[in-house]
């Protein structure tokens, strides 16, 4: 499987579907994160002929988690449709411009050499990751919502190893797999604390 | 199986001891509290009781394994290498949290000893990993795990708040901790392209990132309302896990990648990283000592007590960054561990006892108690000498690094309040009994519990004040060899 050419296709639904994690409601929210989540480690690790353990490990623990998160009856055909609806989508971006203009914006920062040397670094990771940090960051300081902040967790730690990615390459496996677990364990706590605030408020 | 294989097993089992003796409880503690081991009402005690013995041979395993070579585990592209500090930790923190979790007792004990071993065998882990993002991401996820797990199924909104709380600022950190990564990663780069940034201002941005999650993790202010919250409202096991030791481990994986830094480049590190560590270490440390005082809830002190340690870790990574070969840094954190470990053994014997949590209807409990009145004295005893020891211990010498009066005197009063807030605590309890610890039966100071927690206590203080000098191991392994400086723009 040869990535390179989808390379921006995949940097595009990132940063669309990052958007979309941080400002989109229930079943929207959480497919986006999914998305999101392939597309990134798709960029990060760039398989090639096979599939590294590492990513196969990420992706595991991200989908898992997501499906232990996802409240019950979320997964409903007709609800999915009407909830997945282009137009809902759009409607949802037009609602948080600034989101949407934090994304745009991080893909032009990303194309800017920035500070650091990046000599044989990837233009289109570099301004995936940025747009990721510049969308996930403000939720994750001042969200109220428990699960946005988990989401908004992994859209920003999604952003920062892509960013890593773009001028050193994957990650080692020690550091994979601790970075799994981080995802995981962001998104489970983010349920179960949800969960026990909305007993405890009711 | 051939000789080499039994040796790679063994020295698996060596290396992983700790992380072993936790999974382990996964199975034993369920197990006990199985009716066939005795009746139902009693499954809880069972369980705890399990806990505590999974908790001390943890600790004896640590101790005998040791972080020597035929404890190396090398699988592959995986090396794990115990450390000195790593086992230390171990072996003292089980046998802490075996009294903790004995003395506590109740219906989450099992589960709370569980809590202890998982975030012993994380930390373990965490400092026999080689340098590089993993070590710090372990401690970090394995942090808001251990909160999570701490505040159980248990529908309490501020228990979950503090948790929520823990889950925000890991993801900052982790994300604060790739960037580190990547900043450093890049310093050997920026030889090769001077158009962009320079070694030192490189090298000055992975000081000041992993400075911020140091600040962050330990609860320095302005970080501190994480750690009084964790106090308040999580029980004492995980509150001591969470903000008190695994913080501690995690300061001495940064000081260490700090000290790296630190001599791997020839000019000091600018960016007035060092200036704002010590301006938030001597805040951090007047605020936690002031608002320890003037609090009357037990676990908001502790909590507050708890942050005034957290300056002097702050503390400690400024004088790492100016002397990175010195060992004094390193040699505070353990003992600082110990004396608020005390003080929550302290705080749940109390509880349990007398079911109070606000320091004015505790007046004179100690004329009824003495076992915990011990407690208290060795932890009031251990808090007064740390500071002291802190300020003036080789290489740590607050008043020659800082070279500003103004924070030396900042630093002076701030453990002064610290004390004074670890001596307010044993005048309550000398004051003259308020009513509903005058209704509690008084405690039989010749029980073998009685006699247990006394020993123990004393032992932990001993070890926490330096007159048992074993934590001078923790500097042990940690530390590499000081590194020639090499001139700056070139690779480290």
């Amino acid at each position: 499987m040869n990535l390179l050419s989808l390379e921006l296709p995949l940097v595009a639904v990132a940063a669309l579907s990052g958007a979309l994690a941080v400002t989109s409601a229930r079943r929207a929210a959480w497919i986006a994160l999914a998305l999101m989540a392939t597309a990134t480690t798709l960029l990060e690790f760039r398989p090639t002929e096979s599939l590294p353990p590492a990513l196969l490990l990420r992706l595991t623990a991200i989908y898992g988690a997501i499906l232990y998160a996802l409240p019950a009856g979320m997964l409903e055909r007709r609800a999915l449709a009407h909830d997945l609806q282009p137009r809902r989508l759009i409607a949802t971006l037009t609602e948080h411009p600034v989101v949407a203009v934090s994304a745009a914006a991080g893909l032009i920062l990303g194309a800017i050499p920035l500070a650091l040397p990046i000599e044989g670094s990837s233009v289109l990771l570099r301004g995936a990751g940025v747009a990721l940090l510049l969308i996930g960051l403000p939720p994750l300081l001042t969200s109220r919502y428990v699960e946005a902040t988990a989401r908004a967790a992994v859209v920003t730690l999604s952003g920062a190893l892509l960013l890593r990615a773009s001028i050193l390459g994957a990650l080692d496996l020690f550091s994979s797999i601790a970075m799994a677990s981080g995802f995981a364990a962001l998104l489970l706590i983010g349920a179960a604390v949800a969960g026990q605030l909305t007993k405890a408020e009711e | 199986m051939s000789e080499a294989q039994s040796l790679q097993v063994l020295s698996a089992i060596r290396a992983l001891s700790p992380l072993l003796f936790a999974l382990l409880s996964l199975l034993v503690i369920p197990l006990v509290r199985a009716d066939r081991f005795g009746k139902k009402s009693d499954a809880h005690a069972r369980g705890g009781r399990a806990s505590v013995l999974l908790l001390l041979a943890s600790s004896v395993a640590a101790l005998l394994a040791g972080s020597g070579y035929s404890a190396t585990l090398s699988a592959g592209l995986i090396t794990i290498d115990p450390s000195e500090p790593g086992r230390l930790l171990v072996t003292l923190g089980g046998a802490v949290f075996a009294l903790i979790v004995a003395v506590g007792q109740g219906r989450r004990a099992g589960a709370m000893g569980q809590v202890a071993l998982f975030g012993l065998a994380l930390i373990d882990l965490a400092l026999a990993i080689p340098i590089g993002l993993a070590p710090i991401a372990i401690l970090l996820v394995g942090s808001a795990s251990l909160s999570a797990l701490a505040a159980g199924k248990k529908e309490d909104a501020q228990r979950a708040r503090a948790v929520f709380r823990d889950l925000r600022t890991v993801g900052v950190l982790l994300t604060v901790t790739v960037m580190a990564e990547l900043l450093r990663s890049a310093i050997p780069l920026s030889a090769t392209d001077p158009s962009y940034a320079t070694t030192s201002s490189l090298t000055a941005g992975v000081a000041m990132t992993l400075s911020l999650v140091l600040l962050g993790m330990i609860g320095a202010f302005p970080f501190h309302h994480r750690l009084v919250r964790i106090f308040e409202s999580l029980p004492i096991v995980g509150s001591l896990m969470v903000g008190v030791w695994i913080p501690t481990a995690l300061s001495l994986i940064i000081f260490n990648e700090l000290a790296l830094l630190a001599s791997s480049v020839s000019e000091p590190i600018g960016g007035a990283v060092v200036a704002t560590l010590f301006i938030t270490g001597t805040a951090t440390i007047i605020f936690g000592g002031a608002s320890a005082l003037l609090h009357d809830d037990v676990g908001e002190v502790l909590g507050f007590l708890a942050v005034g340690n957290a300056g002097w870790l702050a503390l400690g990574a400024a004088a790492t960054i100016l002397h990175p070969s010195a060992v004094g840094p390193l040699l505070i954190a353990l003992p600082g561990a110990l004396v608020i470990s005390l003080f929550g053994l302290w705080r749940i014997s109390i509880r349990r006892h007398y079911e109070l949590t606000s320091l004015g209807d505790l007046s004179g409990w100690a004329r009824r108690t003495q076992p915990i009145g011990v407690v208290l004295i060795c932890a009031a005893a251990s808090q007064v000498a740390v500071p002291v020891r802190q300020f003036f211990s080789g290489g740590f010498n607050i008043g020659d690094d800082s070279g500003s009066p103004l924070i030396t005197a900042g630093a002076l009063l701030g453990a002064g309040a610290l004390a004074a807030a670890a001596i307010r605590l044993l005048l309550v309890g000398l004051a003259q009994e308020s009513r509903r610890v005058h209704r509690a039966p008084p405690s039989n100071v010749l029980s073998p519990a009685a006699i247990w927690l006394m020993a123990g206590a004393i032992l932990i203080s001993g070890v926490a004040a330096g007159f048992i000098n074993i934590e001078a191991a923790a500097s042990g392994l940690l530390r590499p060899d000081p590194v020639e400086s090499v001139p700056q723009n070139s690779t480290p």
